[in-house]
């Protein structure tokens, strides 16, 4: 009977085994100290976000827990999450994603101390979300690919259509990659719905990959796998910053760019933390930051003096996409690339 | 053989028996069915009323249809090249009387892909065998292209054969050598012994493997996320494309059930094969132990070649991966630094102390569990027995990407506050990777004649004093073999918990797939290079206690001959 008392006793172990870890985890969260510590959803790369969240921190004393996510996962979690947030605050991640939260409630309206010197394009006129960075689209290529092949660098859409580039470019999927919706909205932009998708029909015979990830293209272009392809500034500059042999190119029709976003969750269990983020955010200190670590965003904040000439923009054709726009449009159009372009 | 007594009410006749069923059942109705639940409720319920209005946009779609056509045809075919190779690599191991040194790499270097997330052997791949990859070059092959079914489909089967290896490699050792005596000595060929003992006896073990394996191709969503490309969809990756790309939880949960259908199929084939006969070769009336007699010379030298050509090919895979971590700039400046590894160590160390704290609880818990669980569905007869045997898999053969959804769904409201801690990851582990150790125990015990526990309760011992002095020691080595698996998926798995790392618990695999899509290479390597030292250390570990424990095994089998003789 002893031993049977011992199993007994194991398995009533083993059935409340978890039963202090839980309660371990809900009173984690219940007695955590307010203000001092803001949880953030950060769709900005982890090695930015460490990065300008160490500035954060010196500067406030506010510290920043946070996990990177892609702008899909962030959302889809923000969302299956709104009954208990786990988070303060959503970090980076284009504006349409912040367009899509709106529509589920997931955000609560914030305009923070300086947001009156951001310019109207880059935040919502609501206060939903404020504008952090914007990134226009670039192409970019490997120099030894081009020199091999006697090309010059892509000036335009349709110098993508060469044989030459025949099952070398790599660029994002459009199911799970802003870049890649970024990318249609461009085309649109500069040429209308139904020539984009021909277009893009016609591309696709040069497309050896669709990345999953934005700048999942850059590193196989970087060592020779792929030669070119669409990507956001930020991406292509990081990796020619590491020394890799590839130039950076716009087509003269024009590109779209994408505003990098920062909102305040609603049911926020810090906002007071969440909105001094957003605060810091809308300064010039955020801008500053990224100009001195070479984190090539273009700060919202026009009067941060940006020294990197790859991101003088004076020379390339910008084109607006409203925000409104791309967020109503991104599945449909999204749900017509799986159609017309990857099914063909 | 099989002694079955009827019994009129479990909860008198077998007190442990009916707690520990209830103790289990209440675990599965938290943490597999409320979150299937609640999922389905996501998925069939539309503005408040059932509809199949999701199920059929999704069957609409053609590029679906293809999707479940790939996942099918993948985990067919990774299922049978992945426990090929593991038989031929546990033949080597157990049944050759290859060098002991080549033995130690097999089984060294078998582990290699176990213990590495899956993406990073397959980026490693996509440099070796992709658009202008090393091996390519150096054969000078220019028209081969590694994304759709060929790549997906190597990087798969290099990956969980392994699997297949550990699992048959448990069974072929608990076999009993006398078997391969008497057939000698009665003047049967090698080749017949072959044939007609270490085959058949090896069925539970190849059953198993090709459950096991075809579970996890067809919930892979790593490897075709890398290498599948366009053209070749599978559900698992469509169905996290459509949750983390399209924002669309309902159609990405309506996907994956079509999973479901081959998922079942596969688990009631492997009973319907394996039910029927008996596999029974411990039955604790052999006499003195001997050596396995060595298989056919030929055969010897087929299966040397064969998983020397995998060695090599393997460690040249990893090569790129420890290269790449202590490179300064990846193919561009190949000067030595430890750079990365100061990174790493840096920003990285509570990721490692997480992972290691999230894996070691994972394994205990799902350990005792499994043990509980086999043995209960192999031995004890009860009500609803198969579901009960079915619903303790459920969470593995679903895709992880959709328990990491249902987790979240389930566990982020009041009673059961989870999101955000510690007891949300080591469940989703626990309950999705303690299948291995239930398979390996059932596998186990389907070899060990129930006269033994049989006799055990005859004298007089109660039931719980059976489990304990008898089947334990005799299940232990298949229980180790459990333990060592899950404790791998624990530190390797990404699926399930990319949802549910939180602000407060990381895991290293999800920084790995984060530098991997920020284009930080050789951190990536380095963060690797770290799990795999973690993981090859403590799998060495358990590896050591399960040799003391085989010897042990031999042991106590004696002295339950011993006991069944008097």
């Amino acid at each position: 009977m002893k031993k049977l008392q011992n199993v007994v006793a194991l398995l009533v172990l083993l059935a409340l085994c978890m039963g202090p870890v839980f309660s371990a985890g809900a009173q984690e969260s219940q007695t955590k100290k307010a203000g001092g510590t803001v949880n953030v959803y950060s769709i900005m790369p982890e090695k930015y976000a460490t990065k300008i969240f160490e500035e954060f921190t010196k500067d406030t004393g506010i510290r920043v827990n946070f996990v990177r996510l892609s702008s899909g996962e962030a959302l889809a979690r923000i969302i299956a999450e709104k009954a208990n947030p786990q988070v303060d605050a959503l970090w980076g991640g284009p504006a349409d994603t912040y367009a899509a939260g709106i529509l589920e409630g997931v955000f609560d309206k914030y305009v923070p101390s300086e947001a009156d010197k951001i310019p109207a394009q880059f935040k919502s006129a609501d206060g939903y979300w404020t504008g952090i960075g914007v990134i226009p689209l670039t192409f970019l290529s490997n120099a030894k690919f081009l020199k091999d092949k006697g090309l010059t660098p892509p000036t335009s859409w349709n110098d993508l259509l060469n044989p030459a580039y025949r099952n070398t470019l790599q660029m994002a999927d459009a199911r799970t990659s802003g870049t890649a919706t970024e990318r249609i909205y461009s085309l649109i932009m500069v040429m209308g719905e139904d020539e984009a998708y021909a277009y893009q029909k016609k591309l696709h015979q040069n497309i050896q990959l669709y990345t999953k990830g934005g700048a999942g293209g850059a590193m196989p272009i970087a060592t020779g796998q792929a030669a070119s392809g669409v990507f956001y500034i930020v991406d292509a500059l990081d990796i020619l910053q590491q020394g890799y042999d590839l130039v950076i190119s716009y087509p003269v029709e024009g590109v779209t760019y994408g505003v990098e976003g920062s909102g305040l969750i609603r049911g926020a269990k810090n906002p007071e933390g969440a909105k001094a983020l957003m605060d810091w955010a809308s300064s010039k200190r955020l801008g500053e930051v990224m100009v001195a670590n070479q984190i090539n965003y273009i700060p919202t904040r026009p009067d941060v003096t940006v020294t990197n000439p790859a991101l003088d923009m004076s020379k390339v054709t910008l084109l607006e996409a409203d925000v409104n726009w791309k967020g109503e449009n991104r599945s449909r159009l999204v749900e017509r690339w799986i159609e017309e372009v990857i099914q063909q | 053989m099989h002694g079955t007594m009827k019994r009129k009410s479990i909860a008198k006749t077998d007190p442990a028996l009916f707690f520990a069923l209830i103790t289990v059942w209440l675990s599965f109705a938290v943490f597999i069915f409320l979150p299937l639940v609640r999922l389905l409720l996501t998925t069939f319920i539309v503005d408040g009323t059932v509809s199949l209005a999701n199920m059929k946009k999704v069957l609409g779609t053609s590029y679906n249809i293809k999707a479940l056509y790939g996942s099918l045809i993948l985990a067919t075919s990774v299922s049978i090249a992945g426990t090929f190779l593991g038989y031929l690599f546990a033949l080597a191991v157990t049944r050759t009387n290859l060098p002991k040194v080549l033995k130690a790499l097999l089984g060294g270097v078998t582990i290699l892909p176990l213990i590495s997330p899956p993406f990073t052997s397959s980026i490693s791949l996509t440099l070796a065998l992709g658009p202008n990859g090393m091996l390519l070059k150096a054969f000078g092959i220019s028209d081969f292209s590694i994304y759709g079914f060929l790549g997906t489909w190597l990087s798969e089967t290099l990956t969980y054969f392994p699997v297949a290896f550990m699992v048959i490699a448990a069974i072929l050792n608990t076999m009993s050598a006398t078997l391969d005596d008497a057939a000698l000595s009665l003047g049967a060929s090698r080749w017949r012994m072959f044939k007609t003992i270490t085959i058949p006896l090896s069925m539970p073990g190849i059953g198993n493997s090709i459950l096991l394996l075809f579970g996890a191709s067809l919930a892979d969503f790593a490897t075709p996320l890398i290498l599948g490309g366009h053209a070749f969809p599978v559900l698992p990756t469509e169905a996290y494309l459509m949750i983390t790309g399209m924002f669309d939880l309902r159609g990405g949960a309506t996907l994956s059930f079509l999973l479901l259908v081959p998922a079942m199929l596969v688990f009631f084939l492997q009973r319907m094969l394996l039910g029927k006969k008996s596999f029974v070769s411990v039955t604790g009336k052999n006499g003195a132990r001997t050596e396995f007699a060595k298989l056919p010379t030929a055969l010897t030298i087929f299966i040397a070649l064969i998983c020397s050509l995998v060695v090599v090919f393997i460690l040249y895979l990893y090569a790129i991966i420890l290269w790449g971590s202590f490179v300064k700039v990846w193919s561009v400046n190949n000067s030595f630094t430890l750079e990365h590894y100061r990174y790493v160590f840096r920003h990285g160390q509570k990721a490692i102390s997480d992972t290691l704290l999230i894996a070691v609880l994972s394994t205990v818990i799902g350990s005792v569990l499994a043990v509980v669980i086999g043995y209960v569905a192999q031995r004890k007869q009860f009500v609803g027995k198969r579901f009960f045997e079915f619903s303790s898999l459920l969470n593995y053969a679903l895709p992880g990407t959709v328990v990491g959804i249902a987790y979240i769904i389930a566990f982020n409201q009041r009673p059961i506050l989870l999101t955000g801690t510690l007891s949300i990851l080591v469940a989703a582990y626990v309950f999705r990777y303690y299948a291995t150790g239930i398979r390996s125990v059932v596998a186990s015990l389907e070899q060990i004649d129930p006269a033994l526990e049989e006799a055990s309760l005859s004298l007089g011992a109660s039931s719980v004093r059976t489990f304990t002095h008898v089947t334990i020691p005799l299940i232990i080595p298949a229980v180790l073999a459990g333990m060592r698996y899950l404790f791998i998926h624990c530190m390797t798995a990404i699926s399930a918990t990319i949802f549910l790392v939180s602000v407060r618990w990381t895991l290293l695999t999800t920084r790995i797939l984060e530098s991997m899509t920020e284009l930080q290479f050789s951190q990536a390597c380095a963060f690797s290079m770290i799990l795999i030292v973690i993981v090859f250390i403590a799998d060495a570990i358990m590896l050591y206690l399960m040799k003391l424990s085989t010897s042990k095994f031999h042991k106590s089998q004696e002295i339950s001959y011993e006991k069944v003789g008097a």
